[in-house]
């Protein structure tokens, strides 16, 4: 388990934000995560589950920061990974690539409508971030595994 | 064994704990830029360094009788060790990092021996250990005496990974390795 330096308060309102684009149809679960893979706050996902997509979620953006990179595309921005029964969406939160949101959709959900509502929740995220910089000090986990 | 691919090409992987020098060792020996998949480290309390690997590193290098080496820097923590499996499919062998002034660096050698030995071919690991000369480091004979204890095969070669020579050591070594137990096989 990781514990992330941001206040408990500030990690609360980022769990709500993702409650809220767990509102949105067909969205499964969400979790919010450092660009090194630590969970940051979760919605519908147990600690285990969301500790290890946290870090998995990590490992895809980083890799499409690599491959966007290779062909000259510039800033990673989003990942999307569709099978038979869903969608998962790594989307990066706010200009800089210190953490992302990972989003699991089930097979109701229609791609359009999640795409906008985890776009719309990133948005959220980076300002909330943002804003909260200061206060909270620079991301950083206060242990590892 | 894992042999070379289909281009003929054999690939082989680099782990060990996060700060061992893994990312280090590609970049020194590889022949075309390393893809690397860096994220700022905010776990400075396991380690100081500024950022650490979350997806893998990529090199490659030719050896001098011609054969292609791919070269793939595995994540060190634990979390990430989806990573390992994934890069380990098809691996010829693994070289095992540790930096011997980490704390506990031998219980570390022995809990990546063990998840990367059944990956790849019986035998086809080497290790190399760093900073083996710092006062109160383990030496690299303490490294070696570990393995025979556990029954172990494995090469352990005291090395800098800053050091182009001594990472393509280690990679020679492997390659002998690799020789010697094709060789074996065939007999």
């Amino acid at each position: 388990m990781t514990s992330h330096r941001m206040s408990r308060v500030s990690r609360e309102i980022a769990r709500k934000q993702l409650e809220l684009l767990g509102q949105a149809a067909g969205v499964r679960s969400a979790v919010l995560f450092t660009s090194d893979g630590f969970e940051v706050a979760a919605h519908a996902a147990d600690a285990e589950a969301s500790a290890r997509l946290a870090a998995i979620g990590s490992s895809l953006a980083a890799l499409g920061s690599a491959i966007a990179g290779e062909a000259g595309l510039g800033e990673f921005e989003r990942t999307l990974i569709e099978s038979p029964d869903g969608t998962v969406i790594i989307q990066r939160v706010g200009s800089s690539r210190a953490m992302s949101l990972a989003a699991i959709g089930d097979r109701k959900a229609v791609l359009g409508k999640l795409l906008w509502a985890v776009q719309q929740a990133s948005g959220q995220l980076a300002t909330f971030l943002e804003v909260n910089r200061a206060a909270d000090g620079a991301p950083r986990a206060q242990r590892s595994d | 064994m894992n042999g070379p691919d289909v281009q003929g090409e054999f690939k082989i992987i680099f782990t060990g704990p996060m700060g061992a020098g893994k990312t280090t060792a590609i970049a020194a020996i590889s022949e075309i830029t390393p893809i690397q998949t860096e994220a700022p480290n905010t776990d400075r309390i396991s380690h100081a360094k500024a950022s650490t690997t979350v997806g893998f590193d990529y090199g490659r290098i030719t050896l001098a009788d011609g054969q292609v080496v791919r070269l793939y820097g595995t994540p060190g923590q634990a979390r990430y060790r989806f990573m390992w499996e994934i890069l380990g499919r098809g691996a010829a062998g693994v070289i095992v990092l540790v930096d011997a002034q980490q704390p506990g660096a031998l219980v570390q050698m022995d809990s990546f021996v063990d998840a990367f030995a059944p990956l790849v071919p019986p035998g086809a690991i080497v290790v190399g250990v760093g900073r083996t000369g710092e006062p109160g480091a383990p030496s690299s004979d303490a490294f070696a005496a570990r393995l025979q204890a556990r029954g172990i095969v494995a090469p352990v070669l005291s090395i800098d990974a800053r050091q182009l020579a001594d990472v393509r050591l280690m990679v020679q070594t492997l390659a002998c390795v690799l020789a010697a137990g094709a060789e074996a096989g065939a007999a």
